[in-house]
């Protein structure tokens, strides 16, 4: 097996990129911001850092600083890196509440931003739908028409009229003049299911589903009251392809990614550690 | 071949600018050239009112996160289009009916500054009120709750530590949280399907009189990742933040608008006829004014702003949602007095701003309403049955209606929230163009939570023959919707074509009614609310009063139910102004009322059995407001 085929497995893997995020964060501070050995009582102050003050002072400021400036950031980077050390040849960076806090907020952070950053292949996400094709499926897609019939004079009474005017309908003698007024549409056109539900209510688009194609039938019922229906056509629900459904694929495949590579990664470091609860009896 | 019509409509929305017509002579479909509309089939009109959610506060607001609210602008959206969340109090929650748009409107002060409190950073950490609040934060929510309000109360009397009014500070802490949000917005926006709008919340209130306004972006990344979030730190004056969306649409060629809201915590500041510095308005303000906010949120959790009861005493239903929210001010550091209602209410502001158009020829208040949260949470949830809370400390538990907020001897009780109002908007589809447009000219409602669908529009010649033809089609041939100016059509009085359709899930409605605003011949502004279409008819009648009476109550606060033996499924009917003068400038928008519901805390009960203090108000009748239509004497 070529080499890099066998290290593409190994350069997916969660734990793998969180070291290396690690590892080039380390050398980034050590390289350009920190000495790490506090026992240096030594302060170099490169080019380069010279230049990341400049820098960090046009993103924030929009202008390149003028030279008392620039010196102003040296002086407090001296500063900063004179009280850093010594605050931890002191030892104030233990038992501190506030920077155990910072310190992990800043691991937590390197593993967030490692699985937000990963870019899915097409496989990946193939993969994802198929395991939740269900929830990707297109809307069946119904053409239908509707009568509706008024509950205003009780349920029983609109039940019998609707028997009746279904049995009128079912004669074919047409449907104009049939019903109640309701400035709901008396016909939908290749409309998606949740379009049926968001005009008629979730009750009415579960009972379409399960009638006849192509005669009157019913009643249904509504939040409006009742309904004779004829679904005209029906497009049972489509296999979703990932072209289609790519972005809510990609944004759910990250949402999911995400808390599984966090807790994959602290799972990792957690296996280093022996652990030991001693509860109070 | 559905499908390719489907895919070239929509890129073609992508493709047109946004709301590109000033707010003064929209008309709908500015955005889509004649020509192209026949070719495209796009529809010729708004064919579908789209709810959605415009106010709504996650981890990246500072009070939200020391309330305890973790979840983030990605959980909102995620949340908002119909996936299982699980809350800041640990609960799974997923709404039964999504949202078609949104907007995740976090406070632009300091946005994603609350996490670096939380976390420590070493900055922050060398004050000591910071201090406190890291560690309150990393307490009980309680306690954060405390740091929240502490917060707030400081930032509201300019008191915050040194450190938070640092611009650099600021840019540093900002920057990297705003591109962030930017790409997630990007990621989740579905044209046609859900639209993510970006956005923020600026919050200026000087000394806790609340002038908050919405800012929303109709742009995508390209545009709005080229500038930062106005706050309040940079300056509290609306003006400022005007300025800013001047130099915004100057620099990117975008369009972006503001919607101030809780006139009714600003102490009479909201509607003011003085400038923000108190000088008495100027006609480059009202300009302003009109054509940057061409919409106001009237309802929400902290309360409801279209009329009260002090300035409406007459109408009996002005009462919704105003307990606990007209004692004082945003954070209660000053009381209410009566002088301070008519600076406060949409109602007032809307006959105001004919007097001060009649003074200065430019009306600033012409605004049309929508609804929305608010909620600092990150879950959008605007049903009574459904409320996860107004804070972390308010998500589903039996004690959550007795919370108390009590500061300088005022003070709110939790039941006193209301859930999520929706903006309701009749756009040509589920884009940010044409949502953003139909905003614009202001083609849309506020309802207090229930999505109950309302056509009206204004004409010279609709009759009741319309209703039984395409009465839509008529009404926008002949007439114009709500949200659009009046031109006088001769000395016969104006008719209105109005349609209220019931929420398919919820309650029947109760009436329809029409609020009327207008300058008498004195040029004094006066109101009146007319009963136009009601429930059993031939039961019900306009009484003595002038007022039909009541429809009844089926509430069953044992089981926190209702039933819809009473009300009526649709409402509808063309009503002619009988005192009409088109010599007089006036405004006419509809109220609709459902019949009487429970509220959320009826359902605490029920679920978990809350204790609830004396004087929770257990049933509501929810209602939606529509923008008004004007009728301009000058024409």
């Amino acid at each position: 097996m070529p080499i890099k085929e066998r290290l593409a497995p190994l350069l997916r893997e969660p734990l793998v990129h969180f070291l290396l995020a690690g590892l080039a964060i380390f050398f980034f501070y050590g390289v350009f911001n920190r000495t790490v050995d506090v026992g240096d009582r030594r302060i170099v102050v490169t080019e380069a850092q010279v230049q990341r003050l400049a820098t960090q002072w046009v993103q924030t400021w929009q202008r390149p600083p003028s030279a008392a400036e620039l010196d102003g950031q040296i002086r407090d980077y001296i500063k900063e890196e004179i009280y850093y050390r010594e605050a931890l040849r002191l030892g104030l960076d233990k038992d501190d509440m506030v920077v155990r806090r910072r310190l992990r907020s800043k691991m937590e952070f390197l593993a967030t931003s490692e699985a937000e950053n990963a870019q899915p292949s097409d496989a990946d996400l193939q993969k994802w739908l198929d395991q939740h094709a269900a929830k990707y499926a297109a809307d069946p897609v119904f053409s239908f028409d509707q009568i509706y019939i008024s509950a205003a004079g009780g349920d029983q009474a609109a039940n019998i009229k609707a028997k009746a005017l279904l049995k009128q309908v079912q004669l074919g003698t047409g449907t104009d003049g049939i019903g109640d007024n309701i400035s709901l549409p008396q016909h939908m056109e290749t409309a998606p299911l949740s379009d049926v539900s968001r005009a008629f209510g979730e009750d009415f688009a579960r009972a379409l589903k399960s009638q006849p194609v192509g005669a009157w039938s019913g009643p249904i019922t509504s939040g409006f009251g009742l309904h004779l229906v004829r679904i005209r056509q029906v497009q049972a629900a489509q296999k979703p392809n990932l072209d289609d459904a790519r972005q809510a694929v990609t944004n759910d495949w990250r949402d999911a990614m995400r808390e599984t590579r966090e807790n994959k990664a602290y799972q990792a470091l957690l296996d280093g550690y022996q652990i030991n609860i001693e509860r109070p009896k | 071949m559905k499908k390719i019509t489907l895919l070239v409509l929509v890129s073609s929305f992508a493709l047109t600018a946004c709301g590109s017509k000033s707010t003064q002579d929209a008309k709908p479909f500015s955005l889509v050239p004649v020509a192209q509309a026949a070719t495209l089939t796009a529809p010729a009109y708004p064919s579908h009112v789209y709810f959605g959610e415009t106010h709504l506060h996650t981890i990246n607001s500072g009070d939200a996160i020391m309330f305890g609210t973790r979840l983030t602008p990605e959980d909102a959206l995620r949340f908002g289009r119909g996936e299982t969340i699980k809350s800041n109090t640990g609960l799974d929650a997923k709404l039964a009916r999504p949202l078609d748009f949104m907007v995740v409107s976090d406070h632009s002060e300091l946005i994603g500054g609350g996490r670096e409190i939380y976390d420590g950073n070493p900055l922050m950490m060398a004050d000591p009120t910071l201090k406190r609040w890291h560690d309150l934060m990393h307490g009980t929510t309680a306690e954060g709750t405390m740091a929240s309000r502490e917060l707030i109360a400081a930032f509201s009397q300019n008191k915050l530590p040194k450190l938070m009014y640092d611009p650099a500070t600021a840019k540093q802490i900002v920057g990297s949280v705003w591109q962030a949000y930017i790409s997630t917005v990007e990621r989740y926006n579905q044209p046609g399907k859900f639209t993510a709008f970006m956005g923020y919340e600026f919050t200026s209130a000087p000394s806790g009189n609340n002038l908050h306004r919405i800012v929303i972006f109709c742009d995508g990344a390209d545009k709005v990742s080229k500038i930062l979030p106005f706050s309040a730190l940079q300056s509290q004056n609306p003006e400022k933040l005007w300025d800013y969306f001047e130099a915004y649409e100057a620099k990117t060629g975008g369009h972006v608008l503001g919607i101030p809201h809780n006139g009714n915590l600003s102490n009479g500041l909201m509607f003011s006829f003085a400038n923000f510095d108190g000088k008495p308005m100027t006609t480059d303000y009202a300009r302003r004014r009109q054509h940057w906010e061409p919409l106001t949120e009237v309802v929400q959790t902290k309360g409801d702003s279209e009329s009260h009861p002090f300035l409406s005493p007459n109408d009996e239903f002005s009462d919704f949602g105003k307990a606990g929210w007209d004692i004082g001010n945003l954070d209660l550091s000053a009381k209410k007095t009566n002088d301070m209602f008519a600076g406060e209410y949409a109602r007032e502001a809307l006959k105001r701003g004919l007097q001060i158009e009649a003074k200065l020829g430019v009306n600033p208040f012409k605004f049309g309403m929508i609804g929305a949260g608010d909620l600092h949470t990150g879950l959008s949830t605007s049903e009574e049955n459904n409320f996860m809370g107004e804070v972390p400390i308010g998500e589903p538990r039996a004690g959550r209606a007795s919370v108390l907020d009590k500061r300088w001897g005022s003070v709110r009780m939790g039941w006193q929230a209301l859930t999520a109002g929706l903006a309701a908007v009749w756009a040509t589809s589920n884009t940010r163009e044409a949502i953003f447009d139909a905003m614009r000219r202001r083609e849309v409602y506020a309802t207090t939570g229930t999505r109950m669908s309302i056509r009206m529009f204004g004409g010279w010649n609709f009759s009741k023959a319309d209703f039984r033809g395409d009465w839509v089609k008529a009404g926008y041939a002949r007439g114009v919707p709500m949200g659009g100016d009046l031109r006088p059509g001769g000395a016969h009085a104006p008719v209105f074509m109005i349609d209220a359709l019931k929420d398919p899930a919820g309650a029947n409605l109760d009436r329809v009614q029409i609020v009327k605003g207008w300058l008498d011949k004195d040029g004094k502004p006066k109101e009146k609310v007319i009963d136009v279409a009601w429930s059993n008819p031939t039961i019900r009648h306009i009484g003595k009063n002038g007022k039909v009476a009541p429809v009844g109550d089926t509430v069953d606060l044992k089981t926190a139910t209702y039933s819809n033996r009473i009300g009526a499924p649709e409402l509808r009917t063309v009503w002619s102004d009988p005192t009409f003068d088109p010599k007089l400038k006036a405004f006419y928008y509809a109220r609709v009322l459902e019949i009487p519901t429970p509220r959320w805390p009826a359902y605490d009960v029920v679920r978990y059995g809350a204790k609830l203090p004396e004087g929770t108000q257990l049933k509501s009748q929810e209602r939606a407001y529509t923008s008004p239509i004007w009728y301009n004497a000058k024409g």
